[in-house]
Parts: C-alpha cells; structure tokens; sequence
C-alpha cells in the first residue's frame, strides 16, 4: 500500500438535457454504445452489462481493421442521478483484466462522475485519478500530463500532422 | 481458448520504445527493410522482429514490389490507442462530444412523438 498522492484530471462539461438522462447515457448499456465510439469507423457491443455497485460491464471495440478492443468496467459507486464511481481496465474476450498498456501505466485508474442539473442544463464533473499507485505509476501518469514529455508526444504530433494531410 | 503467442494487441505492440520508432519512422513514408535499417542503425533481425509485431497487430502492412516488400503504416488505426492512452483527456472529451450530441439526438426524437 502506498500513499502517493497525484493531481488528478478533472474535466467539467455542460449537457442541455436532464441530469437524469445523463445519468442513464452512462449507466444503460443500449445507451452507452451509442455514443462510446472513437469514430463512426468503430463498432460497440457489450456482451454483459451488470451496472451497478459491484457490478461490471464487458464490452468490445471493433477497429476498422477488426482487432477488437475488449474494456472492462467495474463500478465501484452509482448514486441516481448524481454519482457513478467506475474503474475503466482493458480486458480480454473473457474479463481478465491485462496489464498496462505502456510500462509504468497506472493499473487502476478510477473515474468519478458528478451530476447537478440547473434549469434544465446537467452540469458534469469528471475526475480521473489513478487507485494507490506505485512512484512509478504516479511519475508515468505526471508526465502524461506534460506538454511534449517522452517519445509519446512526439509520435502523436507526427501521427496527426499526417492524418491532417 | 489459449491464444496464439504470435498475435499482439495494439497497446502491447506500441508499449515497446522500439516499434513506437519503426512507427514514426513509417508515418508517412514507405520503406523496405533496407531503407529501415539504414534510418534506424539497428541491425536487420531486429528491424524484421519489431515490423513482425506491429504487422501481427495490424499497425503495419507490407506490399510486395518486385523482389522488394515494402512497409507502411496503418496510421488510422492508430488514431484510438493515441486517444485512449497519452490524450486520454482527448479521449474523454471527445467522448463527451458524443454524448453531448446524442442527448440532443434523444430529446430531438422525444419532440417529435
């Protein structure tokens, strides 16, 4: 057990619809693949949706070039219609969780989303923090945050400045 | 079902410092192993065992000319690992975006019954 502590990111966005709809987007699973797609080139489908405290979800991505993506959710907290606490982790086709993508990536990243609604608009606060990581994780996850830090950044410049063309 | 030790998903592909090079090195150019070993310095089993990986994941294709086969890179299908992993607040909000536009989409149709 560590007790390192990181900033965590936090994003905020306005919704013109109902705190409870919202609510719904990201807790039914007929919503969810309708709008957790990277692009319309990518197909959704969730082969078990158990969402509630608890409970997880399974569900895959479907690339362009047909390698699937399997992602596992595990829901730690939902609170109608203003709290869903989840841990998002790359799986396999089965639920085994797999390791981090990249070396020193968090192996638990836990998403908090706040709902408040005011006339009418749903007001979202998104916070993403890594679970108890290792002084390594919390330095990978730091850098990831910098501008232009590690080979990343510049791979990704690359790979958008040629996209663009 | 065991999986075939050969096949590679996307991030385990890109994790290695080496391939991510071999992909910026291709993003936008075609070249042949030679042309790769001549950019990279690295000796030519180890340019064939990292393009054998991201080929595995579909990140590389080849084509043959000639004698020659030549490699590039499938830069589209790198577009939602870069999202997911370094721009992960990208990701998110372009996921918000989405939701965003199909909450309208609901209510829109509810307007309309």
């Amino acid at each position: 057990m560590t007790d390192i502590s990181v900033e965590p990111a936090v994003m905020t966005r306005d919704f013109n619809a109902p705190m409870q709809l919202v609510y719904e987007a990201w807790t039914q699973a007929e919503h969810l693949c309708q709008w957790q797609v990277p692009n319309a080139e990518v197909v959704c489908e969730y082969v078990s949706a158990d969402i509630k405290a608890g409970g997880s979800s399974l569900h895959k991505m479907t690339m362009p070039n047909g390698h699937d993506m399997w992602l596992l959710t595990r829901y730690q907290k939902l609170d109608p219609f203003t709290t869903i606490v989840f841990r998002q982790y790359r799986s396999n086709e089965e639920g085994d969780i797999l390791p981090p993508p990249m070396p020193n990536w968090p192996k638990e990243i836990e998403a908090i989303i706040q709902l408040s609604e005011n006339n009418g608009v749903t007001h979202m606060k998104f916070i993403w923090q890594p679970v108890n990581p290792t002084p390594e994780e919390a330095e990978a996850w730091t850098a990831s945050h910098a501008q232009g830090a590690g080979g990343w950044a510049r791979s990704f410049e690359l790979l958008a400045a040629h996209l663009a063309r | 079902m065991p999986k075939t030790a050969n096949t590679y998903d996307t991030f385990t592909a890109i994790a290695e410092p080496k391939r991510r090079q071999l992909i910026e090195v291709l993003i936008g150019n075609e070249m042949n192993v030679g042309e790769l070993v001549e950019t990279t310095q690295w000796n030519q089993p180890v340019v064939s065992k990292h393009l054998g990986v991201l080929k595995a994941a579909g990140l590389v294709s080849e084509r043959r000319e000639g004698r020659q086969r030549i490699y590039r890179v499938n830069a589209q299908e790198l577009q939602p690992i870069q999202l997911w992993i370094k721009q992960f607040e990208k990701y998110w909000n372009q996921q918000f975006d989405q939701l965003d536009a199909y909450l309208n989409q609901l209510q829109n149709k509810g307007d309309n019954q």
